[in-house]
């Protein structure tokens, strides 16, 4: 091994202290040019667009045919034209929490709806459709397997999507209050239609486990979303806003939500409720388990924040018997 | 004389062989995380571990069946000697690829060295009659299969996973990360971000193996192997072995400087120790004189301990001895030790008697349960898996560990039986649980508690809060009887650090503490 006398230690001790303080100094001048923080905007929610001329603000449709409750509904607030256009990149958002509840169980979005979902989109020329979510026990490809989701999605054309962890990027949530930034699957907001399509569960927490409640399935660190939850999930919402919200009420988890594992604790309510906004659709969907929006501490705080509408006298409701 | 093109056939031979087996290996560690249906049996190479197989057998004092493959390596051994450890042992070949010869300047022999394998050997199996297969850790398969899936594989996984958020922030990759993600998840990386508590120690044992090849090269072969050191002991007396034409020979010392294990004694006219020689070949290619070549001797080779007197091997002995005393005595401190969960259906018993630390279930386990423990306070468990449920909880809906354990240390349990079997029970920190020290809801372990009749039930307790207001809080408690110790709520606690929810394991007390219901 080659020795170095005291000079050439010295000399290199110097050009190594002088490069790190060096590095050190350009790090700390490009800090500078860092972005302020910019100031936060109060209650900048842009509202929600208006429905088009003869289109249902909110459509209920009931019947015992999923498939056909969906297109019913669909067809009520304007068609599916309406939300997907022709090459737009669309994802649906079912809840698919547990690797281990079978559909009957109620705990997931009934494969019906989503499948009858993922043929209307790409009837209307959607380039692709993806399913997803990410449970919170068991994995992702078991559960969709579980819930019968990914059978008949694939049958319709659909793809099942697993969750990459390279695609929860850390986002800013420019109108939150509570919460300013958090991981978010950056897809859910690149894509050009987000469908939520929640099943309509009870919940130990809110009451109700509905539309809103669905978009935790698209961040990390989802426990912490538990404390102070009615702040935190309209934070959420200011800034993942789906196309359209379409609550699964076909069969309603009445009680032990949002897991169950009794058949005794499942109704069937055979409704479908649709509607841009995902407000007034939790709103409506409430009254399944026996609530209104104003019991729901999350469909209340949405609605104070300009989200959406509670108020489900002040719209225009289409009901539809299938 | 023959010409050199056949002659170069056994080097690429030999290099094809360990490719293909190494490959095989990753194969089987891949395939049967991904509860792929692999074409052989996933512990194949344990079980073809002469080594393990006898350890697990002398420490439970019965027949293991499937063990029984380690005779295959046994009467290969018999046949060619020491083939194993060039051929076939994925650890050899590794220490063969990396030979660090430029960090390396002293050649020369070390011969008493060679002796220290047999003792590690008498170790390991005298642990094993006593009890402890904690000596298992230095068996060259676990090895590298246990730093393979706890420690490389985690930190590539890690590393490829950051550079992927990284990139994925630009639009122009992400087409082809999206690509790319989906081929190496749930095949070359797994699908869920693993963490091990130990991985750290893995690396740098395993990196310590690969830096002894400075000293000498497959350092670890040579000197500390246990199964080396027992296949060694079979060698003496394997049929075929290597021979020098003492006509043919000019002396030239080739061999005797380029043997890889350092086998051939110039002094006494090119012999090999049997022992030490792993058939590599590489002398009878490289011979000038083609004076090389393994043939079928029939008569024992003379066992090679010079310089190992009887004092020394008592001993040894005696230092084995207070050494395997020394871990057994660990249990002792069981009660001081840190709360240590098992996988479904074992017992601490089980496993110190029956797990080989092969790590197949740590592998397997899809949501990243299992653990190798680290030594922690009890030395004898080292490597042992553990659930810890922080990290990772037991899934409601997988049994898979219990079907790898190739020494049935996790027993097979149907699903139903697993659904039932207590892994620990949850008790709730008071001081920690948000709904019960800051009055506000949180629910979350209520929540996620996978049974039916969940093991979670919110009490609607009223409270006066900060402010002086009477309100509703829903607080958290566990319903004993019904808790199976998944850990789930553990793992999802939303509390900062440690959980406030805890999953501990299942003294049988717990009726009598408070709170909690039975």
């Amino acid at each position: 091994m080659s020795t170095i006398d005291r000079r050439q230690f010295l000399q290199r001790m110097l050009v190594l202290g002088g490069g790190a303080l060096a590095t050190a100094a350009l790090l700390s001048l490009l800090s500078c040019f860092k972005e302020e923080a910019p100031e936060l905007p109060s209650d900048n929610i842009t509202p929600l667009p208006p429905p088009p001329e003869g289109a249902a603000y909110l459509a209920v449709a009931r019947g015992d045919d999923p498939a056909a409750l969906v297109q019913r509904s669909i067809d009520a607030l304007g068609g599916i034209g309406r939300f997907v256009k022709s090459g737009n990149d669309v994802i649906i958002k079912p809840n698919i929490c547990v690797s281990n509840r079978t559909p009957e169980y109620a705990a997931t979005t009934n494969p019906e709806v989503v499948a009858a979902l993922v043929a209307l989109c790409l009837g209307a020329g959607a380039k692709r459709v993806r399913v997803m979510d990410h449970p919170f026990s068991g994995g992702a490809e078991e559960a969709y397997v579980t819930s019968g989701i990914s059978e008949v999605v694939r049958a319709a054309g659909g793809e099942m999507e697993v969750m990459a962890t390279m695609k929860f990027q850390d986002t800013t949530i420019p109108l939150g209050r509570k919460i300013t930034h958090w991981p978010i699957y950056q897809d859910v907001l690149d894509c050009d239609v987000l469908i939520d399509v929640p099943i309509a569960k009870h919940h130990g927490l809110t009451g109700a486990s509905l539309g809103m409640k669905n978009l935790l399935g698209v961040v990390l660190k989802r426990g912490e979303f538990h404390t102070d939850m009615s702040q935190k999930l309209p934070d959420l919402a200011t800034l993942i806003r789906p196309d359209l919200t379409l609550v699964d009420g076909v069969r309603t988890l009445m009680q032990n939500g949002p897991t169950g594992g009794k058949l005794e604790w499942v109704k069937q309510t055979n409704t479908i409720i649709a509607s841009h906004d995902i407000v007034a659709a939790d709103a409506y969907a409430a009254t399944l388990l026996g609530l209104t929006g104003a019991d729901v501490s999350t469909i209340r705080a949405g609605a104070q924040r300009g989200l959406g509408t509670m108020d489900l006298s002040g719209i225009k409701i289409e009901e539809i018997a299938v | 004389m023959a010409p050199k093109k056949t002659r170069r056939k056994w080097r690429w031979t030999r290099l094809s062989v360990q490719i293909l087996l190494l490959v095989v290996f990753l194969y089987l560690l891949i395939g049967s995380r991904v509860g792929a249906d692999t074409l052989l049996p996933s512990d194949l190479f344990f079980h073809l571990n002469p080594l393990t197989g006898l350890s697990a057998m002398l420490a439970e004092k019965r027949f293991i069946v499937p063990m029984l493959l380690g005779l295959l390596t046994i009467g290969l051994t018999l046949v060619l000697g020491r083939a194993w450890c060039s051929w076939i042992c994925p650890l050899g070949t590794l220490l063969d690829w990396t030979s660090l010869r430029r960090f390396r300047n002293a050649p020369g022999r070390l011969s008493h060295w060679r002796h220290v394998k047999y003792l590690t050997l008498a170790a390991v199996l005298l642990g094993a009659l006593l009890g402890t297969l904690s000596l298992l850790v230095l068996d060259p398969v676990t090895i590298l299969f246990r730093t393979l899936t706890s420690g490389l594989i985690p930190g590539m996984n890690w590393l490829v996973t950051r550079a992927e958020t990284y990139l994925y922030r630009y639009d122009a990759f992400r087409g082809f990360l999206d690509g790319f993600d989906n081929f190496i998840r749930g095949t070359l990386l797994p699908a869920a971000e693993p963490y091990f508590v130990p991985s750290i120690a893995l690396i740098v044992v395993f990196v310590g193996i690969l830096a002894l090849n400075t000293i000498r090269p497959r350092f670890w072969c040579r000197y500390v192997c246990p199964l080396g050191g027992l296949l060694g002991l079979v060698s003496r007396v394997s049929l075929l072995r290597r021979s020098v034409d003492q006509d043919k020979c000019n002396s030239c010392r080739r061999c005797a400087r380029e043997c890889p294990v350092n086998a051939i004694d110039s002094e006494k006219a090119y012999a090999s120790d049997p022992a030490e020689c792993t058939l590599c070949l590489k002398c009878v290619e490289d011979c000038p004189t083609c004076a090389i070549a393994v043939r079928p001797q029939p008569q024992p080779a003379e066992p090679e301990l010079e310089g190992l007197t009887r004092r020394q091997v008592l001993g040894s002995f005696g230092i084995m001895l207070a050494g395997v005393a020394l871990l057994r005595l660990a249990p002792l401190l069981r009660g001081t030790e840190q709360r240590r969960l098992r996988p479904p259906g074992t017992s601490e018993d089980d496993v110190m008697r029956k797990c080989i630390r092969c790590g197949l279930c740590v592998n397997i386990c899809p949501t990243r349960a299992i653990h190798p423990s680290g030594t922690g306070a009890d030395y004898d468990g080292t490597w042992t898996p553990m659930v810890v449920p922080r990290l990772g909880y037991c899934d409601y809906t997988c049994n898979r560990c219990g079907e790898v354990c190739p020494t049935g240390a996790i027993p097979k349990l149907s699903l139903p039986e697993k659904q039932q079997t207590v892994i620990g029970k949850a008790e709730i920190d008071e001081n920690r649980c948000i709904p019960w020290s800051q009055n506000v809801n949180c629910i979350v372990c209520q929540e996620v508690c996978p049974l039916t009749e969940k093991a979670i039930e919110l009490d609607d307790m009223t409270v006066t809060n900060d402010e002086g207001l009477e309100i509703v809080v829903r607080r958290p408690v566990v319903v004993r009887s019904r808790c199976i110790g998944c850990g789930l709520c553990e793992h999802w606690c939303p509390v900062k650090g440690e959980a406030a929810i805890r999953v501990y394991p299942d003294d049988g007390e717990g009726e009598h503490r408070r709170r909690g219901r039975s």
